[in-house]
C-alpha cells in the first residue's frame, strides 16, 4: 500500500527506508492505476446536518409563508396595524392539533421548545389570515387557510361552536319549543305570544285560530261565561255612583298550562307558582305570552325550577333585548346543583352518625 | 408608524434622517386628503378606504420624493445589506470590515497567548484586531471556500445564535445543492456517531462527511470542530481574541460577537463558494457533453 501511495502520488520523493522495495521503471508502465472511489450522493436537505432535517424543512417552509404573506400585507397597506384598526378584528380563534399528530405530520420528535416555536409560526400565519379576511382580500386568505388546514384538527368547528347554544326556532305559528332542566326534572316548554286583536273587541270572545290550539282552550270559556260589557260602570252596578265608573280595561293575561293542568292546580304551593312567573317578571312581559309545558322526573322545586328556564329561554328568543336582564337575574342560568350522593361511613351525604367516646 | 410607511414606499427620502421623517409626518397629520381618521374600522368599505387611504399618502410621498433628495435605495447603507447585499471576495475593503466591527476583540485579560500575532494592540482594556492581516486571511479562506465547491465538494455553514440563523441559512441558499447549514445546536456525534444518528442504509449510501465546514462561533462549537477535526473536515473559522487559532486549519482573526461582521464574512464566503458551484457545473456540463459527443460518434450511422 506504501508504494502504491507513493507511485500514484507523482511528485514524491522516493525515500530509501528498509521496508521499501525497489521497483524497475519499465514494470511500471503497464500498472493500471487505482480508480477513485465511486462518488455517493450528497444528503438532500440543506439542513441535514442539523440532525432534525424533517423538522427544520417544515419550519422554515413555515416561516418563508409567514414573510411572504407579511410582504403582501405590507403591499396591501395593512401592515403595520394602527392600534384602532385592531380594536374591530375578530377574536382569534385557533385549534391546532395535539402535540403527537404535529410530531406525525412534520415527520420529527416534537419536544416542548420546537412544538411552542411551531405553534408560534402558525398563530402568526392565524392572525395574517384573520386581517386578510376582515380586509376583504379573500384570495390570500385562502392561500393561507390552505397551508393552515394541514396543523388544524378536523373537528375544529364542533370545538369551536361547543358553550354556544343553537337559536331557537320558531314555528309557522310563531311558537317556540325550550327545554329546562332543574335536579332531575325536565320541563319541555312551548311559548306563544298572546293576540292583542282580540282583547281591542268590547264584549267578544276571544277566540281566533290565530292563537293555536294551546290557548283556545283555556281562553274561550273564560270569555264566555261573562256577560257583555257596557261602556262605562263596573258590571253589575246599573245605578248609583259606581256605574259611572269607566270601564275597567281587560287586561291581557298569560295563561300557562302544566301536564294539561292549570298553573294554580298543578302547583298549589305560592314559592313555586312565583318562582315560574318570575322570568315574566323581570323582562317585564306578564300577559304577552301563552306557555303549554310538560313537566316530568323530580319534586315540585325541581319541575318549577326546570319550567322557569325554559320560560326564559323562550322570552330571550321572542324578544332578544330581554336577554340581558335575564341574564343578569341568573335567569337563563341551568341550576347545577344537585342532589349529593350519600358517603360510606356516613348516614346521609353529610350527616354523621352519632360519635361514641368508646 | 410614519416612519414605517415611509421604510417601504418612499424611496428618495432619507430613512435615516429624522428631520425628514419628522416633517413628513407633519405633512400627514396637516393634509386632510391623506389623513387616515381614527375611527374603528367596522365594515368592508371602511378597510377599503383606509387601504386607499394608506396608498394615496405613499403615491404623494413617491411622486415629489424624485424632487428631493439624491439619496436612493441603491446609494443608500442600510443594516439589512449585510446580509442581503453580500460582498464579493474580491470587493471587500478594510473600512468595510471596520465599519461592521470586526477589529473589536475580547478584553486583554481574556487574551490567548497564540493570538497576539493577530493583534493589533490594546485600547480601553480591549484587544484590537490587526485587520492587515485578517483581509489577506480572509481572502484565503475565500479561495478555499471556491477551491472545494469548484471541485464538487459540500460546504456546512454552522452559526448557533438566533442572529446566526439567517445569514447561515441564506449563505447555504447561494451555494445550491453543495450548501448545508446549521441554525441550532450542532448534536454531538454527527460526524463520528453517524450510523446511528441517521441510519445504516444513510450512512453507507450518502456522502455523510461534509468537504468543508465555516464557524462562525467557534466556542460554543468546540465539539463539532473536533468531530471535523476526527473526520479530516477541513475547517474555517471566526476566531476572536480568546480563541487559540489553532483550533480551525483557516482562522480568520476577527468579533465573533458582532451579527454584522458574521453577516459580512458568511457573505463573502458563500459569494466564492457560489463562484466555485459554478465553475462545478461549467465543467459537468462540458464533461456531459464530452460523453454525449463520444457516445455518438461510437454509434454506427444509420
Amino acid at each position: 500500500m506504501n508504494i502504491a501511495r507513493q507511485i500514484a502520488g507523482g511528485a514524491f520523493r522516493f525515500r530509501a527506508y528498509a521496508t521499501a522495495a525497489y521497483v524497475p521503471p519499465a514494470s511500471l508502465e503497464g500498472m493500471q492505476r487505482a480508480r477513485p472511489p465511486p462518488i455517493k450522493p450528497k444528503p438532500e436537505s440543506p439542513t441535514f446536518y442539523s440532525g432534525r432535517a424533517n423538522y427544520y424543512d417544515q419550519l422554515l417552509a413555515l416561516e418563508d409563508a409567514a414573510k411572504q404573506t407579511k410582504h403582501a400585507l405590507q403591499e396591501l397597506q395593512l401592515l403595520p396595524l394602527p392600534r384602532f384598526a385592531q380594536q374591530n378584528l375578530p377574536p382569534l380563534q385557533a385549534v391546532w392539533k395535539n402535540k403527537d399528530d404535529l410530531a406525525e405530520i412534520m415527520e420529527a420528535n416534537l419536544t416542548t421548545s420546537r412544538y411552542r416555536r411551531l405553534i408560534g409560526q402558525l398563530n402568526q400565519l392565524n392572525e395574517y389570515r384573520r386581517l386578510a379576511e376582515v380586509a376583504g382580500h379573500m384570495d390570500l386568505a385562502v392561500r393561507i387557510q390552505h397551508i393552515l388546514e394541514m396543523f388544524e384538527r378536523e373537528n375544529k368547528d364542533a370545538i369551536l361552536a361547543r358553550g354556544k347554544s343553537k337559536p331557537v326556532k320558531f314555528d309557522q305559528y310563531g311558537r317556540t319549543y325550550t327545554v329546562g332542566r332543574r335536579k332531575e326534572s325536565t320541563a319541555r316548554v312551548w311559548t306563544i305570544a298572546v293576540q292583542p286583536s282580540a282583547d281591542e273587541q268590547a264584549g267578544s270572545s276571544s277566540t281566533t285560530p290565530a292563537q293555536g290550539e294551546l290557548a283556545a282552550p283555556v281562553s274561550t270559556p273564560q270569555e264566555s261565561l261573562l256577560p257583555s260589557q257596557p261602556a262605562t260602570g263596573i258590571p253589575g252596578f246599573t245605578s248609583g255612583p259606581l256605574s259611572l265608573a269607566p270601564a275597567p280595561i281587560k287586561v291581557p293575561t298569560t295563561n300557562i298550562l302544566v301536564n294539561g293542568m292549570p298553573l294554580v292546580d298543578f302547583f298549589p304551593h305560592l314559592i313555586d307558582r312565583e318562582r315560574v312567573v318570575r322570568p315574566f317578571r323581570i323582562a317585564g312581559l306578564l300577559g304577552a305570552y301563552n306557555v303549554f309545558a310538560l313537566v316530568r322526573g323530580g319534586g315540585s322545586t325541581g319541575q318549577s325550577g326546570a319550567l322557569a328556564l325554559g320560560i326564559a329561554k323562550a322570552l330571550a328568543a321572542h324578544v332578544p333585548e330581554v336577554e340581558p336582564m335575564l341574564r343578569k337575574a341568573k335567569l337563563l342560568k341551568r341550576d347545577p346543583r344537585s342532589v349529593e350522593r350519600k358517603k360510606t361511613g356516613r348516614a346521609k351525604a353529610r350527616k354523621a352518625y352519632t360519635w361514641v367516646k368508646r | 408608524m410614519a416612519l414605517s410607511l415611509l421604510r417601504h414606499r418612499a424611496p428618495a427620502v432619507a430613512r435615516c434622517s429624522s428631520l425628514a421623517a419628522a416633517g413628513a409626518a407633519r405633512v400627514r397629520q396637516n393634509s386632510s386628503f391623506a389623513k387616515v381618521e381614527e375611527r374603528p374600522l367596522e365594515s368592508p368599505e371602511d378597510w377599503t378606504n383606509f387601504q386607499l387611504k394608506r396608498a394615496q399618502y405613499e403615491t404623494l410621498l413617491e411622486t415629489f420624493g424624485e424632487f428631493g433628495s439624491t439619496q436612493t435605495r441603491d446609494n443608500t447603507f442600510q443594516p439589512h445589506h449585510t446580509l442581503h447585499r453580500p460582498v464579493a471576495p474580491k470587493d471587500v475593503t478594510l473600512s468595510a470590515l471596520i465599519a461592521s466591527g470586526a477589529h473589536f476583540g475580547h478584553s486583554q485579560k481574556r487574551m490567548n497567548p497564540n493570538f497576539v500575532p493577530y493583534a493589533y494592540g490594546v485600547r480601553a482594556g480591549i484587544t484590537i484586531i490587526d485587520l492587515d492581516h485578517t483581509l489577506p486571511l480572509l481572502r484565503r479562506a475565500a479561495q478555499v471556500v471556491r477551491g472545494v465547491a469548484a471541485r464538487g465538494g459540500s460546504v456546512v455553514f454552522v452559526g448557533t445564535r438566533a442572529d446566526l440563523r439567517q445569514p447561515v441559512r441564506m449563505a447555504a441558499e447561494r451555494m445550491g445543492k453543495q450548501g448545508y447549514h446549521v441554525g441550532e445546536r450542532w448534536l454531538p456525534g454527527t460526524l463520528t456517531n453517524r450510523v446511528h444518528m441517521f441510519g445504516p442504509e444513510v450512512a453507507r449510501d450518502e456522502q455523510v462527511i461534509p468537504d468543508l465546514a465555516i464557524f462562525l462561533n467557534p466556542i460554543p462549537n468546540i465539539h463539532a470542530i473536533r468531530e471535523c477535526a476526527l473526520e479530516h473536515v477541513p475547517t474555517i473559522g471566526i476566531v476572536d481574541s480568546n480563541v487559540d487559532p489553532r483550533i480551525v486549519m483557516y482562522p480568520i482573526p476577527a468579533n465573533d460577537e458582532s451579527t454584522r461582521t458574521a453577516e459580512l464574512i458568511s457573505g463573502l464566503l458563500s459569494v466564492a463558494g457560489r463562484e466555485g458551484v459554478a465553475i462545478y457545473q461549467e465543467e459537468q456540463a462540458k464533461a456531459a457533453l464530452a460523453a454525449s459527443k463520444r457516445a455518438r460518434s461510437r454509434e454506427p450511422f444509420v
